[in-house]
Order: structure tokens, then sequence, then C-alpha cells
């Protein structure tokens, strides 16, 4: 395996340019992407231009593709704003809070046998700078923004890069396949236009 | 709609916030330059008190004094004649706080999430001309009927209190369109909601909701609507209980859906307005009434196909079925007429 020289990156152009090197083989060191990500000190005014907030529910903002390796963007999300309990269609998930804070609560796979609802197994509050890691064997999450008065922001990486994932019932744990939009790409708005079945979530 | 503050006219803009302020002297500016300032940011500081120098900025349409120490807004703010944005977050404010006056500044947006107020201010309920109004992370223990005076009102944030109760007079909100009200202890939704003909947007999750009432299926532009954390039951229920009509409930019956004739004059005031009183069963197929006794009755609708919500309506009786299903009491029953077309309610998170 490659040794990477790792130096803490100072800007979000930085943090892009060192992931890219991260995920230039086929293996993903998770540790090191963790720690690096979170050694990024968040600067908002790096960021701003990805995170518009939308009044009813989060946004997702694509910054960067990483050579087809991963997708990095940013989710806005506005007071109260939660997600469904979601897999990860196989992925690595990065999750790093870059302003307030968000909840992460994690529950198993519902057992299809007992058609019961989901209990949740653990929960913690990510605060500024943290990053989070999950995947689809570690369980399924539900991420929120439970503040009143803050929004909140935070950047994901998702390698290898997916379109689609599984949103759940807690209530029965049924799940249904939810096609992933983004708000805005690269710092442009792109509108989505959703047919039938599609449902946007994270 | 973006958060940030609009950098377009940086003179127009004044950031003074972080800066660890326990007052604020703007005397050092001329005149023409306090007419210029139409956007003023004091958040995280330390004021207890709203300086008096903000009030000499004659033009100010936007101030956030978020994130400080303030017990009381003076009344020496409704000299900011052009003030449109008051936003407060944070602090110490309670219902007493404000100016007893404070509706005739014509404020459009307000928000104190994040304080203590135990009610909503009777001055707020006077604000026709408000747009939108956040008492998020209050400890509000309800919402009083006068709430239907405003009818500007396109936002209304009520997550994070104590409300246990919805007063249908929300239903006059018709401009309402994003109503949140999570984070509660709300029992059930009055089917007068369905008149919130502009609802876009409705945030009901982590409440005690077991049902939900059937004419939230007539709010046609719903988009999101979110329900987790609520004890909604997810199998029919078929322990429900029913009280037999009263000997009067069964006369009254009688006389409306045999439509028997009778004049004012043939009956005591008292009974006159109990037939007046009869509800028209909402089976659409039965023609029957109720006037006090009537079933709760629970079916399970589709939402695109994906998520099945107990909706609720009364019946007149237990032997009122519906016109869709040969068995009422069937577990399976989903009701293919009413259920939710798929391109409605795009965003329904149950769980």
């Amino acid at each position: 395996m490659e040794q990477t020289e790792l130096v803490k990156p100072d800007t979000l152009e930085d943090l892009i340019q060192t992931l890219h090197k991260l995920f230039e083989s086929d293996s993903v060191n998770v540790e090191e992407v963790q720690s690096i990500m979170e050694s990024y000190d968040s600067k908002p005014h790096e960021w701003m231009k990805y995170a518009t907030f939308d009044q009813y529910r989060y946004t997702r903002n694509l910054v960067d593709e990483g050579n087809g390796k991963f997708n990095l963007m940013i989710l806005c999300w506005g007071e109260g704003h939660g997600s469904s309990i979601h897999d990860h269609t196989d992925s690595h998930c990065f999750l790093k809070l870059l302003q307030g804070q968000l909840k992460e609560t994690l529950f198993d796979w519902p057992d299809h046998k007992l058609q019961a609802g989901m209990l949740q197994k653990s929960q913690q509050v990510l605060l500024e700078n943290q990053c989070a890691y999950i995947n689809d064997s570690l369980g399924l999450h539900r991420v929120e923004n439970v503040s009143h008065t803050e929004t909140a922001v935070s950047l994901h990486l998702y390698s290898p890069p997916f379109q689609t994932c599984r949103t759940f019932d807690q209530r029965t744990g049924h799940h249904n396949s939810v096609k992933m939009t983004f708000w805005s790409k690269f710092g442009e708005r792109t509108p989505y236009r959703s047919t039938a079945s599609q449902v946007p979530v994270l | 709609m973006v958060r940030f503050p609009s950098m377009d006219d940086k003179c127009a803009v004044l950031h003074l916030s972080r800066l660890q302020l326990d007052d604020l002297n703007l005397d050092h500016l001329t005149d023409s330059k306090r007419q210029q300032i139409q956007q003023l940011h004091l958040t995280y500081n330390r004021l207890l008190l709203l300086p008096t120098s903000v009030c000499f900025l004659s033009n100010l349409e936007y101030l956030d004094i978020s994130s400080n120490a303030l017990t009381v807004i003076p009344d020496y703010i409704m000299r900011l004649t052009n003030l449109k944005t008051v936003v407060a977050k944070n602090n110490l404010l309670d219902e007493s706080s404000f100016p007893k006056e404070f509706e005739r500044m014509q404020v459009e947006t307000l928000n104190l999430s994040g304080n203590r107020f135990g009610e909503i201010p009777v001055q707020f309920l006077k604000m026709t001309t408000l747009q939108s109004l956040s008492l998020g992370g209050n400890r509000l223990k309800n919402i009083p009927a006068e709430i239907k005076n405003l009818t500007s009102l396109e936002l209304l944030y009520l997550g994070g209190n104590l409300i246990s109760f919805i007063p249908p007079e929300v239903a006059n909100l018709t401009s309402l369109r994003y109503l949140v009200l999570c984070d509660n202890r709300i029992q059930s939704i009055p089917p007068q909601l369905n008149k919130l003909h502009s609802l876009l947007s409705l945030s009901l999750h982590n409440n005690l909701l077991t049902f939900l009432p059937r004419e939230i299926l007539s709010l046609v532009h719903l988009q999101e609507l979110s329900l987790r954390g609520n004890p909604l039951v997810v199998r029919f229920i078929k322990d429900m209980t029913y009280d037999p009509p009263s000997l009067m409930e069964l006369a009254g019956r009688t006389i409306k859906s045999q439509n028997l004739p009778f004049s004012s004059c043939d009956l005591p005031s008292n009974l006159n307005h109990y037939l007046n009183l009869a509800s028209e069963c909402p089976n659409p197929k039965c023609a029957g009434v109720y006037f006090d006794s009537c079933v709760r009755h629970i079916k399970f609708v589709d939402f695109c196909g994906k998520y099945r919500l107990p909706l609720m309506h009364y019946l007149c009786s237990p032997q009122c079925s519906s016109p869709c299903s040969s068995n009422p009491q069937s577990d399976a029953e989903s009701e293919d007429e009413n259920s939710v077309p798929a391109d409605r309610l795009q965003r329904v998170l149950l769980g």
C-alpha cells in the first residue's frame, strides 16, 4: 500500500486535493480519510457558495466528483429538518459537520420475518468539525438537525458514488428505493423534475 | 432561499457580531451614514438591553440581536418605523418583554425561537401584516384561537414547545405555506386543517398522534409531511368503543333521515337547536346523520404506493360500511378510491 504524505488541509481546496490522492487506489483507508476530513477546520467563506438552504427540506449540493471515485457534497439543514432512515448502497459514507450540529441515530437492518418496528441502536450528536463514518455492514442511520434555532451544514463523502438508496419506515421496517437528487452542482442550481414514484431524499 | 446576509451594498449592512459588546455607541456616525444602514447584526454579544443608539438608524429594515442576554425589548424600538424583520433568537425574552403596542410597527418577520415564551403575546396576535412567525424552542402551552387574526402568515414555526392541542382556528390562516408543529405533545389534528389550501409543508414529527384525520387528503398542494416519532397505529384496531346513541339521538336521527316535517313552533327551542346540530355521515353512500354518538373509524390509505397511513373519520354507526370494502373490519383493507396519487405528497417522512 502506498504511503501518502498527509498534511493537515488548510483550505477546502486542500482537502479536496488530498482526498483525490487518498482515493487514487481502489482501496480506502477509512481511518485516514476520517482523520483528514476531521482535521480540516471549517471556514464558511470557503464553502458558502455551495450552501443554499430550502425552507421546507434539507438540500444536497455537489462539490466534487472525485474523478469518479467519490462524490463530495454539502448538505444544508434548516431548523427541524431530518432525513429518513436510509442505507448507503454498499458504499463508504463520511459525514463532517461544517456548521451547527446534527443528531445521528443508528438502526440495525430490520428483520423481515418479524415484521416489527425498528428500534434505535444508538444515538450521537455530531459537533462542528467532527466526522462520522458509516457503511451498510454497520447498519442504517437517520440524520437530523434537531435545533429549532440553528441551521446546520455538513460535508459528505460517498465512495463509490451512488444515485439510489433505500429508505425505511421505522414503524414497520418496510423499505422503498429512492433516487437521490442534487439541489445544486458545483455552485449552480440544478432543479429536478420528479416523476411519479421518485422521492428526493438523502 | 439564501440565509446569509446580503453583501450587495456593504454600506447598508453593519456587522457587529461576536465583539463581546455590552453596549453600543454609534455617536461617531454621521447622520447620512446612519440613514444608510438597512441591516444590523449584533449577534453573539453580551447585550442586556437593546442599545438606544440603534434607534437612530432610521432606515433600518433588518435587525438581528440573537444570542445575547435580552430580557426586554424597550418601547424605543418603535422609532424604527421601517423595521420589517426582527430576529432575537436565544435570549431571555418572554410574553411580557415586548412593547404593549408592538403591532403598530408592521413588522413582517419575527423570529423569537429559543426564548422563554410561555404564551404568544397578545400584541403578536394583532399583527395582521405578519408573514413569518417563529417561536420554536420556547415553553408555549397552547395556540390561542386569536391566531386566526394573522391572515398574512405564510410561515408558522412552533416546533419544540409544550403544545397539546391545535385549535381549529388555525384553519383561518389561508396564506400559510409552512406549518411546523414538531416536538410537541399533540394528540390529534383538527380536520379543519384541510382548509389550509396554500400549505406546502407540514411538520408533525415527534408528537403523540395515533392517526390523522381523513380530511388531510384534501391538502392538494402539500409536498412535505413529516410524521416520524408518532405512535401511529399500524394495525386496524378491532375494539372501537362505541357509546350507543341516546333515545333523543335516535329520535333526532329518525326525524332527519326520514325528513319528517315539523315546524319550529311544534317543538321547544332546545329541541329545535338540537335538530340543527345534525352532522351528515361522511360515508357518501349513507344518508344517515348523527348528533353526539358516532364511531371512530380508521382506514389505512396508501400514500404514493409507499406508505400506509391511518386516517380517521367518524361514521354514524359501526354498521355503516365504506363503499369500497365488503367488510369494514378487514385488516388488510386499503382504499383505492382514496389512495393519494403518486404525484402528490412526494415526501412523507414516516420513519
